[in-house]
């Protein structure tokens, strides 16, 4: 029988599909749950700094609303979003602490990040915590038109400078695919020292209801038409990078888990079809890749990971342009 | 709130009331320049625990009562949260009736001196003088005449101690003695129950002991309040932690038919950074209680607090300046407030920045702490602190501030005193699992009786509010007593 076992970030995972962070690895029980449906490890869901921003400016209105009046006279108040996000934060060591009690899979930490300020420091509380690693999901806004790419881009190198000076765990990125010189930004995380990339976050977005004129959001969970561009760009850095690289969004079935590792992703992060079909689809994507394996000769992962690869391809150009114009070109 | 209208009405019509305010012109009263507050040397008074205000002289309180005119409309009294009948002490005052002004405020306020000591007047009743708000003027010193008139019947040795009713055996217990269980204390007196006061410390007086500094609120004026209570008949009983010296039913064994609960807001709070666990690092809390209950900046005394150098305080409220304004009288070279807004946004007294900055407080607004460095003894000697700027408001109304990046900085600092907001004492809500809390850990009341989800149990002061003013929490413990005293009595009834 195959063996799935992967190592990911220095860790040893027993498969290759790990549960992105999401609503679904939010709390102690859920994340038993998935890990015995055979969870390769859990990203826990991140924890959001401006989310944190947002629960103190609520917690503030519901203090007035509680009675506690002449707020602008209260030294608590002044300082409410340092206390909710030492509440918040505190909370999620606790479910660090519970989780890594509970279960004996990698548990990896996630923190949402936008500046390299005092984030960077909680960096070291979620090690103590016992994480096993940590996902730095990064992303700058690009809605401040003062500023340019370059400067834009400095951002994620000095988080992960701060964070890498503090910890001693594994860290990745996990990134958006926006970037002017995505491949070159995915090396230089690499050149300031991170052990992984996570490819690609996926963002809540916008959609309009033309009849009621509205602005709505569009659907949260993926479909699996859009791991097109994960799997591209997983097989374009493949070769390029020492780091491992978790291939993220649209991975719906163990087909989907074979290709991201055919075109050389270390792992695979799943969530969206966790949410359409329950845990147990993990073992339901687990034996697909079994199965598979055996019936092409493959006893571990390692004897395919890359094998389509752009860099191992003999047109690596397939991963380019090209694949467009030869797509299009073909459409009668 | 229209019998309230009428009542003031009716006083205003007294014919006492109507002959002053006839006795000189609005305009004359007008442009009359608000007298200034007497104040100690500042390089003196920053070496040593002397008051800094000394009150009011009678002559410019009587000038100062004669800025009042007397409205039809008090606004005033709008602000003042136990409905102080303002125009009435103010006026008494004038017509040097300066013990029946005292009378007139002990209506609705037990701790008169206290509260013309310490309570933010500028944002409560004055801000809603009719000199702020139509004349742009300097309102009047409500806050000023109100300490005077407590003061003057301090001294004069003729402090009335308040009517008791018959004592009617039935035992009720106040859980803290800072101002709401002593406002509850007083009036549970009052009504004829046997009072019996629970203190964890060994003082009783709470946050107006163990919190406020002499120089602010001598120890005295506290200790005044506190035996005219005595004199009621309420018992104290110090060292005392309902919960964990006994339990509530305990105490109901022991025949308490109903408590209040004044158990504060005694639990600091920190920011959470590196480092912030080395020694010399203090709460405010822990800061201001050492050295103003134990006497840890005597010798003779087995807990001290290292006299710092240089001593940085976080924070801009009260407790910042109280402890600031402490550290420089325990002989700091280089007593530091380290905010991280401006001072605009500081949400101490404007008093307090200014006696703070006479004394040679330096303030470093727009700072934040990063982290603290120590001397590899355990012992704080560095922190690394970051410029702010200010962005949008928030919901505070405050602008939010944010760091600049690379403007980080080292300052030594042997002394470091954490003052950025208090969270409820935890301990009464642990042992009441029916107790219901907020999600502050706040205990919830019905706002007019002041009763938890435990119907014998009523609260009130920080232990409700989070963090309030002294005369908040006596408002709350006022309240409450009269909860208590209905609940009591339709219980009686009942059996």
């Amino acid at each position: 029988m195959a063996d799935l076992t992967t190592k990911y970030l220095g860790l040893t995972l027993r498969n290759p599909v790990v549960i992105a962070s999401s609503g679904l690895t939010n709390s102690v029980d859920d994340i038993v749950e998935l890990d015995k449906n055979g969870a390769g490890a859990v990203v826990l869901k991140s924890i959001f700094e401006e989310q944190i921003l947002l629960e103190a400016e609520h917690s503030l209105k519901k203090a007035e609303k509680d009675g506690m009046i002449y707020t602008e006279l209260s030294e608590t108040l002044d300082y409410i979003d340092e206390h909710i996000k030492e509440k918040e934060l505190g909370a999620y060591l606790d479910l660090i602490r519970k989780v890594k009690s509970k279960v004996m899979i990698p548990v990896i930490a996630s923190v949402n990040c936008i500046s390299a300020r005092e984030w960077t420091s909680f960096a070291r509380q979620i090690e103590d915590a016992g994480a096993d690693a940590l996902e730095l999901n990064i992303f700058v806004m690009p809605f401040n038109f003062d500023t340019n790419s370059i400067e834009k881009e400095q951002v994620y190198y000095d988080i992960v400078n701060k964070v890498k000076d503090l910890v001693s765990i594994p860290v990745s990125v996990k990134i958006s695919p926006y970037f002017a010189n995505l491949g070159r930004v995915i090396m230089r995380l690499e050149e300031h020292g991170a052990d992984g990339v996570v490819m690609f976050n996926r963002f809540a977005s916008p959609d309009i209801d033309i009849n009621a004129r509205k602005v709505t959001s569009a659907e949260v969970l993926s479909h699996p038409f859009e791991m097109a561009n994960t799997l591209r760009w997983v097989a374009i850095m493949a070769e390029q990078l020492k780091m491992d690289i978790a291939a993220s969004t649209g991975i719906h079935d163990g087909e989907a888990v074979i290709k991201q590792l055919l075109a050389g992703a270390t792992i695979t992060q799943v969530a969206s079809t966790i949410y359409r079909n329950g845990p147990e689809h993990i073992v339901t994507m687990l034996k697909f890749v079994h199965d598979w394996m055996d019936e092409h000769g493959y006893n571990y992962i390692d004897q395919f990971r890359g094998k389509l690869s752009q860099g191992k391809m003999e047109h690596p150009e397939v991963y380019e342009r090209m694949q467009f114009m030869r797509y299009f070109s073909e459409i009668k | 709130m229209e019998s309230i209208l009428e009542y003031l009405k009716e006083e205003r019509s007294q014919e006492w009331r109507a002959k002053l305010r006839k006795s000189m012109k609005a305009k004359e009263r007008t442009s009359r320049e608000r007298v200034s507050m007497p104040e100690a040397d500042p390089n003196q008074r920053n070496k040593n625990n002397m008051e800094v205000n000394s009150g009011l002289p009678v002559e410019n309180a009587i000038l100062e009562a004669q800025r009042c005119l007397d409205c039809p409309d008090p606004t005033c009294m709008n602000g003042c949260p136990v409905g102080i009948n303002i125009p009435k002490f103010i006026k008494k005052i004038e017509a040097k009736d300066f013990l029946g002004a005292a009378v007139v405020l002990k209506e609705t306020n037990g701790l008169p001196a206290v509260c013309g000591r310490v309570c933010p007047q500028e944002k409560q009743c004055e801000s809603s003088c009719f000199y702020t708000i139509k004349l742009n003027k300097p309102a009047v010193a409500i806050g000023y005449l109100e300490r005077f008139a407590a003061d003057y019947e301090r001294e004069s040795g003729k402090m009335a101690v308040p009517k008791v009713s018959e004592k009617n055996k039935i035992k009720v217990g106040v859980v803290g003695s800072g101002p709401a269980g002593l406002a509850a204390a007083g009036d549970l007196a009052k009504f004829g129950y046997d009072v019996t006061v629970f203190e964890a410390l060994h003082e009783i007086g709470g946050v107006l002991k163990y919190g406020i500094p002499e120089f602010r609120l001598p120890n005295e004026i506290v200790d005044v309040e506190i035996d005219n209570l005595r004199k009621m008949g309420v018992k104290f009983k110090t060292n005392f932690l309902v919960g964990k010296t006994v339990s509530f039913d305990d105490l109901k064994k022991e025949g308490y038919k109903a408590f209040f609960v004044g158990s504060g807001a005694g639990l600091p709070r920190f920011m959470n950074i590196p480092g912030e666990n080395f020694n010399g690092i203090f709460s405010s809390n822990e800061y201001l209680t050492r050295v103003n209950l134990m006497h840890a900046a005597s010798d003779e005394y087995d807990t001290p607090v290292i006299s710092g150098k240089n001593v940085a305080v976080i924070g801009g409220g009260n407790t910042a300046m109280d402890s600031v304004r402490t550290a420089k009288r325990l002989g700091a070279d280089r007593a530091m407030i380290i905010y991280r807004r401006s001072e605009k946004e500081m949400p101490a007294r404007v008093e307090e920045i200014k006696h703070a900055k006479e004394e040679g407080i330096e303030f470093m607004n727009l700072h934040n702490p990063l982290e603290y460095y120590d001397n590899d003894n355990g012992r704080v000697n560095r922190m690394k602190v970051q410029k702010m700027e200010l962005g949008e408001p928030d919901a505070s109304g405050r602008r939010r501030p944010i760091p600049i990046e690379g403007s980080e900085f080292y300052i030594d600092v042997d002394t470091v005193v954490v003052s950025v907001g208090v969270s409820p004492n935890p301990l009464i809500p642990k042992v009441l699992s029916d107790l219901k809390v907020t999600d502050w850990g706040t205990i919830i009341v019905d706002q007019e009786t002041m009763q938890s989800s435990i119907p014998e149990l009523f609260a009130g002061g920080d232990i409700v509010r989070g963090g309030a003013t002294v005369i908040l929490a006596m408002g709350d413990g006022r309240k409450a007593a009269a909860g208590m005293h209905k609940y009591i009595q339709e219980k009686v009834k009942a059996n």
